[in-house]
């Protein structure tokens, strides 16, 4: 088992607000890999991190072997790191096969010559691309909906739209910010199967998720955050299990836990998420 | 199929039209019309496809201008020179827009503003190339291979034949790779770099083919006017060819054309009112934007679903959709 992605002491400050202090963790190659823990816990901020849309206060992030350092969003995804937002951001007024289309961006190569003349290669390209598009709105599940504008689809289906978007360049890792948040069970369910032929599709995934049932459910291992810190890392059985993690979600009886001491808490896990958390 | 015929019927009454109007002045006044399409257009991938906004494209109209009217006139340039030249000038000038092209909404408006006042003091002030506030006289006409478009007839086809290329390139490059990076920056600029689109690399690139679309408009206005002056070319004409846009709808090619048809004829259109012909084009212009946000090209389809939703209500029994409500 070989890390496809590697962080060392990563950290994010904003002003004063430590949003993730000194993470190390790796992803293996071909793990789907999971990371909870409480709201404001660094989650999202990590993911930002790791596809390079915030830049690290220090600390250092390892793809694939190699130093990630200031390389800009737009070069990571080119490199295969792909990913999914916490708010849907679909680009709502473009047809839902132009929006898989736009994630194949770094993967063509049509300049403005090129469409200007409509080049053999260019034609190719174009006729190429849709077809992928077409493949991965299909493997998500929106088949039918590629002529639909994004911003008019259900919204389970935008979910699936941003990760059709993600999944279509192929990449080495997806990162999925809450895939699940504002679904049904059912699908969730869904969701989870998704998930699982998208690993096996040879896509290593990093999973963002409050959903415990999706969470347990598809992947090999979690890692857990509480207030910027990794508190733990196992397997999903290893955290169902720790006793950290269920303080972390619930709090303990007498609220002098470990976080109260050193921080002002103004953040208590929703009863929902503590729903979930509960084993 | 249906827009083929469209497209027909259009480019029949474009090149009917000075055959039916024969009277120099309005020939004259569509050839204006016809560039400010190309103008029109070139904005419209700035503004409605990028969502860059920029008042600043006279700025490029007036460099292609001077640029085709200095060539051919002090060094005997030929026409086609000229006006490729023009278009490349307008281009390359573009690059000093670069390191703004990351400011956002207002303050790009404002810098690119300023850009075309700037470029208007140059025109105003350095003499010895562009006549200063005298202008540029007696700018040759258009010769391409022996044939001079001397008449304003043979004019306004050049103009027709740049404006629909301009259209065709335009409608390419709308539904290219480089359209869709556009479009999606325009809609979220996180989700586009997440798919690998260099944001200022692609703006950039925008400035560039609209400054170009600019250029070689003003090389077509040079030789169709045969006089320049600075004044052409102040910030008053990136607001009309902003209000061509704007009128015409957002995002939408055939919207430019149409739009900038009206924004040149109308005013024309309205001069037997006198004084007040300015102010009822204004009201003309709150009106149509006010309208709907689309402009007119986004009012075709809300006439359609009108007329759609007039049918459902008049036999609402028949409905398919029936069941419990």
């Amino acid at each position: 088992m070989t890390a496809l992605l590697r962080t060392e002491q990563l950290t994010c400050r904003f002003g004063g607000l430590v949003a993730v202090g000194d993470v190390s963790l790796s992803v293996q190659t071909g793990d789907v890999h999971g990371l909870i823990g409480p709201n404001g816990a660094g989650k999202t901020t990590f993911l930002n991190l790791v596809s390079g849309h915030i830049r690290q206060t220090s600390g250092a992030i390892f793809f694939n072997g190699d130093d990630l350092g200031t390389m800009p969003p737009e070069r990571r995804a080119g490199a295969g790191i792909r990913r999914t937002f916490q708010n849907l951001r679909l680009f709502r007024e473009m047809t839902a096969i132009e929006n898989v289309m736009v994630g194949l961006h770094a993967n063509t190569q049509s300049e403005i010559f090129h469409s200007l003349m409509r080049t053999k290669k260019q034609m190719l390209e174009e006729r190429n691309i849709a077809e992928q598009a077409r493949e991965s709105l299909a493997f998500v599940g929106l088949a039918g909906s590629a002529d639909v504008v994004a911003g008019s689809l259900p919204y389970g289906h935008q979910r699936l739209l941003e990760i059709a978007r993600a999944f279509v360049a192929k990449p080495r890792l997806i990162l999925l910010d809450e895939p699940a948040a504002g679904l049904n069970g059912a699908e969730a369910g869904r969701l989870v199967g998704l998930i699982h032929r998208i690993k096996a599709a040879g896509v290593t995934i990093m999973l963002v998720e409050h959903h415990m049932e999706v969470v347990m459910r598809a992947c090999d291992r979690i890692t857990v955050l509480n207030y910027g810190k990794k508190l733990t890392d196992g397997s999903p059985a290893d955290i169902r299990d720790h006793s950290g993690v269920i303080e972390a979600y619930l709090g303990t009886k007498r609220g002098a836990s470990r976080r109260g001491a050193d921080r002002h808490d103004t953040q208590t896990s929703t009863p929902m998420e503590a729903r979930h958390a509960a084993p | 199929m249906k827009s083929a015929v469209v497209r027909v019927l259009v480019i029949g009454a474009f090149v009917a039209a000075p055959f039916v109007q024969t009277n120099g002045y309005w020939l004259h006044v569509l050839c204006v019309a016809l560039i400010g399409v190309i103008l029109a257009l070139g904005l419209q991938l700035l503004v409605g496809m990028a969502g860059l906004l920029s008042l600043g494209q006279a700025a490029f109209y007036g460099i292609g201008a001077y640029v085709s009217a200095v060539l051919t006139l002090r060094f005997g340039t030929p026409f086609l020179i000229a006006f490729v030249l023009a278009g490349i000038a307008a281009a390359l000038s573009s690059l000093l827009l670069v390191p703004i092209v990351r400011l956002q909404g207002s303050s790009l408006a404002v810098a690119t503003l300023g850009f075309n006042i700037i470029i208007y003091l140059v025109l105003l002030n350095e003499d010895w190339a562009t006549g200063g506030s005298f202008g540029l006289m007696n700018v040759p006409a258009p010769r391409i291979f022996g044939y001079v478009f001397a008449s304003d007839r043979s004019m306004y086809f050049l103009c027709l034949l740049v404006a629909v290329i301009v259209y065709l390139a335009m409608e390419r490059l709308v539904n290219s790779r480089f359209g869709r990076a556009l479009k999606a920056i325009s809609q979220d600029e996180d989700a586009a770099r997440a798919c690998g689109i260099s944001i200022d690399l692609y703006k950039s690139k925008c400035f560039l083919v609209a400054a170009f679309a600019a250029g070689i408009a003003g090389s077509l206005y040079a030789h169709q006017a045969r006089y320049l002056n600075p004044n052409d070319f102040t910030f008053n004409k990136s607001i009309e060819i902003l209000i061509m846009v704007v009128v015409g709808g957002l995002g939408s090619l055939p919207g430019a054309v149409i739009g900038a048809l009206i924004v040149v004829v109308m005013p024309e259109y309205l001069r037997s009112s006198g004084e007040l012909r300015l102010i009822l084009f204004g009201v003309l212009v709150v009106a149509l934007v006010g309208f709907r946000r689309g402009g007119i090209a986004g009012l075709a389809p809300v006439l359609g679903q009108r007329l759609a939703q007039t049918r459902w209500s008049r036999w609402p029994k028949i409905s398919a959709r029936g069941g419990p409500q």
